[in-house]
Order: structure tokens, then sequence, then C-alpha cells
């Protein structure tokens, strides 16, 4: 094994991971001491920020950049060492858990949720941001089974994090389903080992493409990802997985449910997008599978349209049971969490389209559409939980029975809340918009008419339920909590930073949509992967058996 | 015959696991689910195969020479004991976490917490 030195790009790959790594060690050891614990907090974010913009600019998007970048852990070559592999989807993702953790780092400086383990409370922020990053960027599926678990575990603590009856309860039930689906994970891991001797991304793409030169069946593989894919399918809380979600979005404090709703959420889509279209979309398997009711036509030679159908029941049932559950609830988080089923449903219906799609134009542009949708996801559930947040805090409640009048309260609160309401609802020139309009772009492009139907209806109940939402709490006369409330400027700040943020994306969606087609390219550049992981191999394809250096 | 009898092991801990996980009782539950999480090492340990290593299957030592040991696949056993240590200490949580259920609720009968709402 020789030394080689490492590129700056390869040290930019792991450079978010060090930095929290560093953050949360620093904050465990500062436990005693509040003010230091929350500056090596807040340092540890912006570091955080900064080097997912060095990889978003010098890996992805700058001109000469290479589009994706690799290191190797411990100087092994790529089938046999861990990997972790940094490219535009991986960045697209990256970069959105940065901007909301920002946000809600700053948000838990304000106001840390009381309880008994607050020492413990910024470690585990930076513990749960690991495992996110760690999974966007690993490129190995063991490894993406350990930073699911990390991830996981210091989620775990947070649902249980304020103590009470409901919270444990919520947290038991919450453990239970993942350690389940961690099992589920480990089984799916196993049999792809088992039919194709490798756990490497790179490695398996290129033999699931080439299985004679490698000896291997594929067709085993379907059911596999079929397996994974209900892993990946709890984590983004799509129906049927989706019974966890309310109350562990209840019992998680606020800030943290924003972080739940909008990063580890995305981690499931993200390993559906990526394990789908970059890693199976080469394996040689002929499908013929109508669908007649979904006016798809299930048939190709890949298992991509098995994820599709799949994909496209799951999504239509989230979307429907997401929207009509929130109309009904009693309290902010309950519509918000309710909210988040139907709208992770809006971002898997896309996939489903590109998993179905024709052509190579239709399931990029398929692609693209669901992460801009992802992305405004993300800024505005964002948005909303942490002004449950402020709400709660101001209040001491968020149930619509005791809540009345905030507009008149806090202009400022309800202006910010209004704007990520819009970008739910989907109205120009805010982010929503856009990832509306490209998932209906999608849906007409693929010319499938049901689906359409389903999106408006999705969408009607979205307007229900954000206009219920707004004249319970921020219209009509004040209540006495509202009336003695003090709201924190820094939180409103924060919320009103993420609405900007929110119309920036909208009137500013040229290098928006520009930063998520590079990533819906990564997504499809099965090759380039390759390449960029194992390329010793991947010139080695089809002369040796592979696996013997 | 190593495989019939493995498959038989994993069908049974998968088995007793769901048997368990279905009771009433947290503590079951909790059993139930560390039964699973072992199930699943065995499963995973039977994937790498039972037969003696080559060369091929075993990388690492392909590089010291002539002398590669007759061993099971090593790849699979640093997975089985990574899961293992996620699993135990999964489980220990759980532990503690029905305990504190037990504390807040005074009972750990899964239809009772069902209905305090």
């Amino acid at each position: 094994m020789t030394a080689t030195p490492v590129g700056t790009e390869s040290a930019l790959v792991i450079a978010p991971m060090l930095v929290v790594l560093v953050a949360a060690v620093g904050t465990l050891l500062l436990g005693q001491r509040p003010r230091a614990r929350a500056a090596v907090s807040l340092a540890g974010g912006a570091g955080y920020a900064i080097a997912v913009a060095a990889i978003d600019w010098y890996i992805v998007l700058a001109p000469d950049a290479p589009g994706i970048a690799t290191y190797q852990v411990g100087d092994w070559p790529a089938p046999f060492g861990i990997t972790l592999v940094a490219d535009g989807l991986s960045a697209f993702m990256l970069t959105m858990v940065a901007i909301l953790g920002i946000a809600s780092l700053v948000f838990s400086t304000r106001h840390l949720p009381g309880g008994e383990g607050r020492s413990y409370y910024f470690p585990l922020f930076h513990f749960l941001a690991l495992g996110v990053t760690g999974a966007f960027l690993t490129g190995d599926l063991f490894n993406l089974f350990v930073w699911f678990e990390v991830m996981l575990m210091a989620s775990y603590v947070f649902v249980a994090y304020s103590g009470g009856p409901q919270h444990t309860r919520a947290a038991f039930w919450y453990v239970t389903l993942n350690l389940l689906a961690s099992a589920v994970f480990l089984l799916g891991v196993g049999g792809i080992y088992a039919t194709t001797g490798t756990l490497n991304m790179a490695d398996l793409a290129q033999r699931l493409a080439d299985p004679a030169a490698y000896g291997l069946e594929p067709v085993p593989v379907v059911g596999l990802l079929g397996l994974l894919l209900s892993v990946f399918a709890i984590k983004a809380g799509l129906v049927p997985f989706q019974f966890w979600i309310p109350t562990a979005y209840r019992a998680a404090p606020p800030q943290i449910t924003a972080l739940l709703a909008g990063a580890t959420k995305k981690v499931g889509i993200y390993a559906i997008i990526r394990l789908s279209f970059t890693i199976f979309a080469g394996a040689e398997i002929a499908v013929d599978l109508p669908l007649p009711f979904l006016d798809v036509a299930i048939a190709g030679d890949s298992p991509l349209p098995f994820v599709g159908a799949a994909l496209f029941v799951m999504a239509a049932g989230s979307i429907l049971l997401g929207g009509i559950g929130a109309v009904g609830r009693d309290s902010m988080e309950g519509v918000f969490a309710y909210s988040s089923i139907g709208q992770v449903g809006f971002i898997a219906i896309p996939v489903a389209i590109a998993a179905t799609a024709a052509g190579p134009g239709l399931r990029k542009f398929a692609i693209i559409a669901a992460l801009v949708y992802a992305l405004n996801h993300t800024l505005a559930k964002g948005l909303l939980f942490l002004a449950v947040g402020t709400v709660r805090s101001a209040t001491g409640t968020s149930r619509f029975a005791d809540l009345g009048g905030l507009a008149r309260r806090s202009p400022p609160l309800a202006i910010a809340v209004f704007v990520g309401s819009l970008a739910l609802v989907g109205i120009p020139p805010l982010s929503g918009f856009f990832g509306k309009f490209l998932v209906f772009d999608a849906a007409a492009r693929a010319e499938a008419g049901s689906v359409l139907v389903l999106l408006l209806v999705g969408s009607l109940l979205t307007i229900a339920y954000a206009t219920r939402l707004w004249n319970q709490s921020f219209w009509g006369a004040r209540t006495d909590a509202v009336e003695a409330a003090t709201v924190d400027s820094v939180q409103v700040a924060i919320l009103v930073a993420l609405a900007v943020a929110i119309i920036a994306v909208g009137i500013g969606f040229e290098p928006v949509y520009q930063f998520a087609e590079t990533a819906a390219e990564a997504a499809l550049d099965t090759e380039g992967y390759v390449d960029a992981v194992d390329p010793q191999s991947a010139s080695e394809l089809g002369g040796s058996n592979g696996g013997d250096h | 015959m190593t495989g019939v009898a493995l498959a038989a092991t994993v069908g049974a801990l998968f088995a007793l696991g769901t048997f368990l996980l279905l009771r009433r009782d947290l503590i079951r539950v909790v059993w139930g689910l560390a039964i699973i999480s072992q199930a699943a090492n065995v499963y995973l340990l039977a994937m790498g195969g039972i037969a003696p290593a080559t060369a091929d299957s075993v990388p690492i030592l392909a590089g010291h020479g002539d002398h590669v040991p007759q061993t099971a696949d090593p790849l699979v056993q640093a997975l089985v004991l990574t899961a293992i240590v996620i699993g135990f200490g999964m489980t220990a949580f759980a532990l503690v976490l029905s305990y504190r259920v037990y504390e807040e609720h005074d009972t750990l009968d899964v239809t009772e917490l069902g209905d305090r709402e």
C-alpha cells in the first residue's frame, strides 16, 4: 500500500463529517459550560456550512470542477476499503441539510427545550448531523446501514428528550419500528452480498450491468431492492410506513422535528434515488407489468419499473392520507406532521415517474422535479416547524383551541408562517411554485392523467389545511395565551431569514435549477460514478473476473 | 447440510422473535427485537457462505503470498461484528426506555399504554 498524497478534493469529501464530529465531541466535553457549549456548537455549524459550500463549489459547480470526488478511507482501493463519494446529488442534499441545520442550531441556542439532559442536546444534534452527512457521502451499502444507525440513535434520544409519558411512549414505538427496519436492512444487505459478492456501490453497479462476466444471477436483486425500498420508505415516512410520524414529530422538540422532516426524511429519498438510479438501473432484468389504473405500462429491462410501481402506490397513499389527516388536526405540529407525510408523496411521485420514464430526457427532468420539490419541502417545513417552536415558547401551547390573533401579536412571525404556508401550497414566486410546477409538468410529460388528478387533489388539500391553520391561530380574537405571549425576536429573525430564502429561491430560480440539474445528471451517471470510485476495476471490465487484484 | 441447518435456525429465530414482538408485555417486545436482530446476524453469516475461503474471497490475505488459510468469508464476519455491537447497544437502550415507560405509565402492558391518551 503506497501512501499517496490526499488531494484537496478528497480532503473536502470528509471535511463536513470531520467538522461535525469535532463539534459533537467538543460540545460533549464542554457539557458543564453552557455558553462555551453553544459557541462551539455554532462554530461547528458554521464550519459545516463552509465545508458543504466548498464541496458545492470545488467539486460540483465551479467551471473546472471534476463533478465527483472520492475519499478512500485508509487508502485501501475501492471495492475493499470504505469509500466516501461526493457528487452532485450528495452535494445538493448536503446543501439542504446545511441551510436547515444552521437555522435549527441558532434556534436551539435561543431556546433549549427543557429536560434533564440539556448538556447532551448539542452533542446529539451534531451526531444526528453526522449520521445524515455520512449517509449522503458513503459509497458502501453496509456503511449506509451504519450511518443510518448513527442518525437514528440520536433521533431516538430526541424523541424521548422531553421525558413526559407521551414522549417515552412515542420513543418506544419509534425505536421498535426502526430496530425492525434495521433488521430488514441487514437482510437486504446480506442478500445483495450473497447475490453479487460486493457491497461497494460502484462495484455493485458494475457487476449488475454485466452479470455474465461476474457469473451472477441478477433477478433476486429485484426482491432485495424491494426490502431496501421498504426500509427507506420508513425513513421517508411514505404510506404504509407513515404511522410513526405524527407521534414522533409531536414528541420531539420542534427544532429537531424541523430536522427530522427536513433532513432525515431526505436521507430516505436520497437512498431511494441513489440505489435505484445510480446503482440498480443498469441491471438487466426483463420486466412486463401492466398497470392500467395508473395509466402507466410497467415494462423495461431493469428493476426500475418495480421501484416506480411501488413508489406510485406509496406516494398516492401518502398524498391522500397526509392531506386528509392534516385537515382534521387540532394543533399546529399535528397539521404539519400529517402535511409532511403528504409532501413526501409529492417528492416520491416524480421519482416514480423517473423510474417508469420512457426516455432519458423525461427521467432526468422528473428527478430534477423531485429534487426541487425536496428543497422546497426542506425550507418550508423547516420554517413551519421552527415557527411551532416559536409559538410554543411564546405562548406555551400550539393547540388551535388556545391560539388566535397571532397575526396582530407578532406580524413578522405571521408573515414568515404565511410565506411558508404559501410555499407549501405553491404560489409564485416562491420556491414551492417551481417545485409544484415541475412535478405537474413531469406528470404531464409522462402523460399520466390519473397522477395529475392525484396531484391536484393533494394541492387542494394543502390549501385546505394551510387556510384552516391560518384562520385558527393567526386570525380571530386573541386568546389569553396569545395576550400574555412574549415572542423571542431572534427566533422570529430565523423564521424571517428562512422566508427570505424561500422567496430568494423562487426569484433567483435559474442557478437553483442548474444545481438540481447537475444533481440529477449525477444521479443518472452510473458510469461516471463507477469511474470515480473504482477507476482500476472499471478499466479492467470485461477482462478478468473482478476482485482479484 | 449446513445450509439447511442454518436456514432452519434463521427461520426459527425469526418466528420466535416475531411471536415475542406481538406480545402485550413491553419487555417481551424488546426480547423479540433482540432475537430478530440476532436472526439477521445469523442470516448475514450464512450469506457469506460457509465454504473454505480462497485467495479470491479473502483479498486482504491474498497479498501475503501463497499461504491463504482456510477460513470463512471475513467480510461478513466484520459486518456481523458491527451489527452485533449496534444491536447490543440498541437492546440496552430499548430496555432502559421500557423501564422509563414503566415509571411514567405504571404499566408495561401494550394495550393499557395505547388506551391512555
